[in-house]
């Protein structure tokens, strides 16, 4: 009787995870579709040219996707290089340093942080970031450090990588953190005991501790960088939104989220373009899907192991 | 200013505040004291609640010392007070005073990480970090510490923590390899050595061998009666057997209590309390 129930709920219920199978395979079948023709008559071109040509004459149309894929990943390594540290420090800090209220708070602000809706971080990041950046801390770069690669030019306006990577940043670290506070906080106390015990002082102990978490902070890394690298709205509102390949992080860039946001409403305005979208919505996706697959992969035998559990 | 050289900067400063201060392992303490640890008049409380109640006591230095008493009698909480590892639960209070060697270790004047410098300190369950080779887990207290000067001094006192730990013979051409790879018994060695290689002048150990295998367990034991040659070792145990086999002091914690402590043969053969004599005979939990 209660196995035949149970059969019931089974399928009553199959339904609803057969949609989500179903949503996903249609949403590769559309997009490997309509990627085809661009991929087609292009070839390798679409993912080595950095040219970005929309043309009234079908002929002289030509699409390369390589500034807005350089530019994701620029905006990203940014990101990441700047909310790893930050994340770090701030789950080691709401662990073991904060007064317990001060930890309920900063762990209550910090979920409050991850879920804002991203285009508050867009306006904000456009209206008060950028142009507060450009004056006070991208202009003394460059004319202080300007032989650094990443200083070396002069910023036109606040909207540049730079100024994406750092809002990025700042809307991957809260996720970021969840991932390495969950990994910190669970390490056995007899570990902490242990390195106490060897004379360590707090700032040894939270060191040798971290490292121990190592795997589960390569896997926030990845899950942030696939974040950072889909993320839209609040890019393209800060990004410049200029194809450009250049190693300064002070000038206008392009990413892929970015470049299907604004360029999709014209884009039926010319004979490939939207073809071309497809596809860049599809390495979008396999960015995506491989960077979480392998954070998931990593936090899942992470927590299969003595530390983790 | 960078990390590194906040880091040298602190350990410069305190290697002038060791000059200026007599550090607690300094000769001018060691010919004062006869005993290692002495407690007096000592209370710890959780919260508000009292686990250890007026515990008096005294640790001859170079001998073996253990603390038995069924579960929840508090040994394990008296052995953190030894090192000020209690403090690291925030509801912890401790009153009275411990001496080590002479110098109260509570008093406001010394650091608690120089006093762990000195007491080592071996857990219940086998813990050497898992994430490091069986040679950096001994390897780590002398770099947290800067007890080496270079890597020849650091590779000298790894190998000599290891054969003082009994494990050199087996694990010398595996140095590299992760410690979790080694068993239960090499594992708590290792852990033996880790905290050997500080040089500590007392070697606190929660239930070494709890968690043992009968063979394991021996070959620890027996380690534990050698060791007191270079340090004294304080070794909670809740079992009687293992007190009368390793231990030349013996103190018996009942509900927080010292009920009763002395020479081990004399508490052994002529128990004072009835309480220790039924503790003994396995007739207490
Ligand atoms: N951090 C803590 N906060 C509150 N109470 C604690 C804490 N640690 C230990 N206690 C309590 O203190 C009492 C003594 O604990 P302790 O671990 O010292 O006993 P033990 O003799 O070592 O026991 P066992 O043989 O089981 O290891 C127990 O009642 C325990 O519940
Ligand atoms: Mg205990």
């Amino acid at each position: 009787m209660r196995v035949r129930s149970d059969r019931l709920l089974f399928y009553a219920l199959l339904p609803f995870g057969g949609i989500v199978v179903a949503l996903f395979a249609l949403l590769i079948n559309v997009l490997v579709d309509n990627s085809i023709p661009i991929l087609e008559r292009e070839g390798l071109n679409f993912f080595t040219s950095p040219q970005w040509r929309p043309s009234e004459t079908p002929g002289e149309e030509f699409y390369g996707i390589l500034a807005p894929l350089y530019g994701t990943i620029y905006t990203s390594i940014i990101a990441v290089a700047i909310a790893l540290p930050t994340s770090v420090s701030l789950a080691v800090f709401v662990t073991d340093l904060a007064p317990p209220r001060l930890r309920e708070l900063f762990i209550g602000l910090v979920d409050v942080m991850a879920g804002l809706p991203t285009i508050l971080y867009g306006i904000w990041g456009a209206l008060v970031l950028a142009p507060f950046l450009k004056d006070r801390l991208m202009d003394p770069l460059h004319t202080y450090l300007g032989f650094v690669p990443l200083f070396s030019c002069q910023p036109v306006t606040g909207y540049t990588v730079f100024t994406a990577g750092l809002i990025l940043a700042l809307m991957v670290v809260p996720f970021m953190t969840a991932v390495i506070r969950e990994a910190y906080s669970r390490i056995p106390d007899t570990y902490r005991e242990a390195v106490y015990s060897l004379g360590a002082t707090d700032y040894e102990a939270a060191r040798t501790l971290v490292s121990m978490i190592r795997p589960a902070i390569l896997a926030a890394l990845l899950l942030g960088f696939g974040r950072a690298a889909g993320e839209t709205i609040a890019v393209s509102l800060t990004v410049g939104n200029s194809a450009s390949i250049s190693a300064c992080a002070f000038t206008p860039g392009y990413t892929i989220a970015s470049l299907i946001a604004n360029q999709f409403a014209n884009a039926g305005l010319y004979r490939h373009m939207t073809s071309a979208l497809y596809a860049a919505g599809l390495i979008l996706l396999v960015i995506g899907l491989a960077l979480n697959t392998a954070g998931l992969y990593m936090l899942a035998r992470w927590r299969k192991t003595r530390v983790g559990r | 200013m960078s990390i590194a050289s906040l880091r040298r900067y602190l350990s410069l400063a305190s290697s002038i505040s060791r000059l200026v201060k007599p550090s607690l392992g300094g000769n001018g303490y060691a010919a004062s004291s006869t005993y290692a640890l002495q407690t007096v008049g000592l209370n710890v409380y959780y919260g508000g609640r009292k686990i250890l109640d007026n515990v008096n006591l005294a640790v001859p230095r170079n001998t073996v010392f253990a603390i038995m008493g069924p579960s929840g009698s508090g040994k394990s909480t008296l052995l953190r007070v030894f090192n000020r590892l209690v403090e690291l639960a925030p509801n912890a209070r401790v009153e009275g005073r411990v001496l080590l060697f002479g110098r109260n270790i509570y008093d406001p004047s010394v650091d608690p990480m120089e006093v762990r410098r000195q007491v080592g300190m071996v857990f219940q369950n086998p813990n050497p970090f898992p994430h490091l080779s069986i040679y950096d887990n001994v390897a780590l207290g002398p770099r947290l510490n800067g007890l080496a000067r270079n890597g020849e001094e650091l590779d000298r006192l790894v190998e000599w923590a290891l054969r003082k730990a009994a494990l050199w013979d087996e694990v010398r051409d595996r140095l590299h390899e992760p410690a979790t790879r080694l068993s239960g018994g090499q594992q708590q060695r290792l852990c033996i050595a880790r905290a050997i290689a500080l040089k500590p002048r007392v070697l606190l150990m929660d239930e070494p061998t709890a968690n043992l295998d009968p063979e394991s367990s021996r070959r620890i034991e027996q380690l534990i009666v050698e060791l007191r040659d270079d340090v004294t070792v304080v070794v909670v145990t809740h079992s009687p057997g293992q007190a009368a086999r390793i231990s030349d002091h013996v103190a018996f914690l009942f509900s927080g209590r010292i009920v009763e402590v002395g020479p081990t043969r004399e508490v052994f053969t002529r128990p004072r309390s009835e309480l220790t004599e039924r503790f003994i005979t396995g007739a207490l939990g």
